[in-house]
């Protein structure tokens, strides 16, 4: 077996073993009259300080900590791991107090937030490198600028050479708005190449009102634009990678104080019963 | 009408080593023994005896202590003692340190100095304490330049201290690794003022095929000082006992193939296409001729290649101890008629080899391992015959074997490879090395993509370091304990020689810095000071090369391209 495939296999493996071990000793728990609630908070809680840890790991890499990839194993599977955790603490029942939904929500987004990164972590890095040139995400506004000054020299010199304003024209109604910034980000992350065919249609109709040159000029425009829509693809996509973990880490801190803040109530009003 | 710019082809002697040498001085040289014994008349051609003197050759002079060669240093050149004397440090108990000799033995962080990277983190970039450049007792520098000399302050501790041998006037040194491109074996100084004539391994290899005496006197110090412990070394001849081996120096042929200087001819290729430097690469040994003997390669790389159609497809490289030849030799012997070659060898850049003679091979290894035990191929016995690596590359795409050895990227010990098809861009890679090297990233995660695998701008820590030619101070040198090439910042004069000479563009000049966030300046011209930086494969670090073990993805690795099976696994995962 491939040495990837394996190691999946063996996670998933242990995973559904310790899922299965917790299952069976918050029963055995439930029947001894123990307070499960309690067992499976303290475990949920110092889980999430583990899988909260991982971001401070990848900011101390001079520690000999293990390796990145072992600890995003980890987090990968012990998140899983969490999800029953969390509805054994629940019960399986959504909570009541104001405070408690708000704190259920924090996790569910987390945990929602967390797997859809995953799904992107995976998906997005091999679509990546089916479209454009491999550019440097900080490097994509410097090549759109440079893009639309070549395409501006271009029309300009046009312009100037032909007398013509047809393509000057175009350009300023149809392709200035696209050539100024990234667009279509929404679809170049659903996969649709909709919007750039639409334009290269219309840059292929508009063919009937113009002379030989000008078809030339716009065929070479055609190519700046689809240059233009494999620069905006790079974008969404690398932009989607990088900014998720914006809403997935805050949103841990937030999870991680309030959890800390639901242990001191429950301790407070507890009153010493077990 | 398009003007057309003519140009003198440029030929061998077009730079000569060295513009200062005089016809007084090829006339006194052509007076000392054994230079005056050389018969003129078997310089025919272009390359008279004058000329190689002329141009290939330079004469050099050290002062009491200069260090002339370093152990570990790459060099192109042999020297001849034609005045005075030099000292070759025997290591028998203990090596000269490399302290003493200008380098720096990287050393482990404390936990206390990792710790501090915390919150010792520069916002400058290039910033270095002054105070590490003052100079250091144990060794001095003067000259400047390509003409710096490191030397040793206390000459007459080193010669009580350390075991030497003396090299007088009239004797070679340094042929070996000029000829075999091998690391200097041994440290030499001068032990007085002394004048040498350093010849550049063009010259020497001409002076060879010239004169008997000289070929005679440089092959029988190869064979004395550098194959036996090759063959001792290469697994399938470990089990030879010392009559044999001593058949085995005697009888084997020693080639070299290939330009000395090919990171330069590599980068002007590299512009042309695949076929074009299939051309450049010399033919070592043609699929379907019957083998000669057996090949292993001492240093460099060579590509194996097949033919497929109209072209050649690359199957494989070698590298040093890697042996071509043996398969078609056994096949043979147990089918008692000769099989001829699967594979065409090549060098890449520049190889040199050593040739068993097929006889010798069979009446040493084959009669001896018995022909039971050689059918036995696939099986994990004992003998280093029989389960000898196979250099196997059919299960990695065939254009990604070819793009790795067409960019000659096979010359790595940690070539950085990341597979894009896993790499989210998410640069915790580059921030790591980073935190690592006081905020100064020594890669970039940039670099040329096959087949979704994209090789990285970073240091390889090549098999061949071509880098480490010409390095005036041996600053650059490889770590003797763990192989990585590093650069001593002390004594690094920022020369840019290594720099220019990597093919792979892995090595930045840079401009340093004091603390302030102003460049340190030199005191005289008051230009700044530049250092050479490069990836040191995290040497310094608890937790090896910091890129690697940053990546969340398992997308980064640093390969020893010479584990073929090692890169085969990733590949394939």
């Amino acid at each position: 077996m491939k040495r990837l495939a394996a190691r999946r296999t063996r996670n998933l493996t242990i995973l559904i073993v310790a899922v299965f071990a917790f299952l069976g000793c918050s029963a055995l728990a439930t029947i001894a009259l123990r307070d499960t609630a309690r067992l499976s908070g303290w475990l949920l809680l110092t889980l999430i300080i583990f899988l909260a840890a991982y971001n401070l790991r990848k900011k101390l890499p001079f520690l000999p900590l293990g390796s990145s990839a072992a600890w995003l194993q980890f987090h990968i599977y012990t998140g899983f791991f969490t999800a029953v955790a969390f509805g054994i603490h629940i019960a399986w029942r959504i909570p009541r107090g104001p405070f408690e939904i708000v704190l259920a929500a924090l996790y569910l987004t987390v945990f929602a937030s967390g797997v859809v990164g995953l799904f992107l972590s995976r998906s997005l890095a091999r679509r990546l490198t089916t479209r454009g040139d491999e550019v440097m995400f900080e490097r994509i506004p410097v090549y759109r600028r440079q893009l639309q000054h070549e395409v501006e020299t271009q029309v300009l010199a046009f312009l100037t050479a032909s007398d013509s304003s047809a393509v000057a024209q175009f350009y300023a109604d149809r392709l200035e708005p696209f050539f100024s910034r990234t667009r279509h980000f929404w679809q170049h992350l659903a996969q649709s190449n909709r919007p750039c065919v639409a334009l290269l249609n219309e840059i292929s109709s508009y063919d009937r009102y113009l002379n030989a040159d000008e078809r030339e000029a716009m065929q070479r425009l055609a190519k700046q634009v689809r240059k233009k829509d494999d620069l905006d693809y790079q974008f969404a996509l690398q932009a989607t990678l990088k900014y998720w973990l914006f809403g997935h880490v805050p949103l841990t801190y937030a999870l991680l104080a309030f959890a800390v803040f639901h242990l001191l109530l429950v301790s407070a009003f507890s009153g010493g019963g077990r | 009408m398009p003007i057309l710019e003519s140009i003198q082809r440029p030929e061998r002697w077009s730079v000569p080593f060295s513009t200062e040498m005089t016809d007084a001085d090829i006339d006194r040289l052509l007076e000392v023994k054994p230079l005056c014994d050389l018969d003129p008349t078997q310089f025919r051609g272009k390359f008279t005896l004058r000329g190689i003197l002329q141009n290939d050759a330079r004469l050099v002079r050290y002062r009491k202590g200069d260090i002339i060669v370093r152990q570990g240093d790459w060099g192109n050149s042999a020297f001849f003692v034609i005045s005075g004397s030099v000292r070759v440090d025997l290591q028998a108990t203990t090596s000269l340190p490399g302290e003493v000799l200008g380098r720096q033995k990287v050393r482990r962080k404390s936990a206390w100095q990792v710790l501090a990277q915390l919150w010792n983190f520069r916002r400058e970039p290039e910033v270095r304490d002054v105070a590490s450049y003052r100079e250091d007792a144990r060794i001095g520098s003067r000259g400047s330049g390509e003409q710096t000399r490191i030397y040793l302050q206390d000459i007459s501790a080193v010669l009580d201290t350390y075991r030497t041998a003396v090299i007088k006037a009239g004797q070679f040194f340094g042929e070996n690794a000029a000829l075999g491109r091998t690391p200097r074996q041994a440290t030499v100084f001068a032990d007085q003022p002394t004048e040498l004539l350093e010849i550049r391994w063009q010259g020497l290899r001409d002076l060879m095929r010239r004169d008997t005496g000289i070929r005679d006197h440089i092959d029988q110090v190869f064979r004395e000082r550098g194959l036996e412990w090759f063959l001792l070394n290469t697994p399938i001849f470990q089990h030879l006992d010392k009559s044999e081996v001593a058949q085995l120096v005697n009888q084997a042929e020693f080639e070299t193939h290939g330009q000395y200087d090919w990171a330069g001819s590599f980068k002007r290729l590299a512009r042309h296409g695949a076929d074009t430097n299939l051309q450049h690469e010399p033919l070592i040994a043609e699929e379907g001729h019957h083998p000669n003997g057996v090949v292993i390669v001492r240093s460099g790389l060579a590509r194996l290649s097949r033919r497929h159609e109209h072209g050649h497809r690359t199957v494989g490289y070698l590298t040093p101890g890697h042996i071509y030849g043996l398969d078609e030799i056994v096949d043979g012997w147990l089918g008692k008629s000769p099989k001829p070659l699967k594979n065409s060898l090549r060098a890449i850049g520049m190889a040199t080899v050593i040739i068993i003679p097929t006889k010798l091979i069979e009446s040493l290894l084959l009669e001896k391992t018995g022909r039971r035990n050689i059918s036995r191929r696939t099986a994990t016995g004992g003998d280093p015959l029989i389960k000898r690596p196979v250099i196997d590359t059919t299960r990695i795409n065939p254009d990604f074997v070819e793009f790795l050895v067409q960019n000659r990227y096979v010359n790595g010990t940690a070539t950085m490879l990341i597979d894009m098809d896993r790499c989210t861009r998410c640069d915790d890679c580059v921030r790591a090395c980073a935190a690592t090297h006081d905020n100064n990233p020594r890669f970039l995660r940039n670099g040329p993509i096959q087949n979704n695998i994209m090789v990285a701008n970073a240091c390889m820590h090549c098999e061949d370091p071509v880098c480490m030619i010409e390095c005036p101070t041996g600053a650059i040198h490889r770590q003797v304990e763990e192989g990585q090439v590093v650069i001593n910042d002390q004594t690094c004069i920022g020369c840019g020689a290594c720099a220019s000479n990597c093919p792979y563009d892995a090595i930045r000049i840079v401009e340093v810095r004091h603390k302030r966030g102003d460049f340190i300046r030199d005191d005289r011209k008051h230009a700044p000071i530049v250092k050479a930086t490069k990836c040191d494969l995290c040497a310094d670090q608890w937790t090896g090369p910091a890129c690697q073990n940053a990546c969340p993805h398992d997308a980064l690795v640093r390969m020893e391209m010479r584990d073929v099976q090692k890169l085969t696994e990733w590949y394939t995962r």
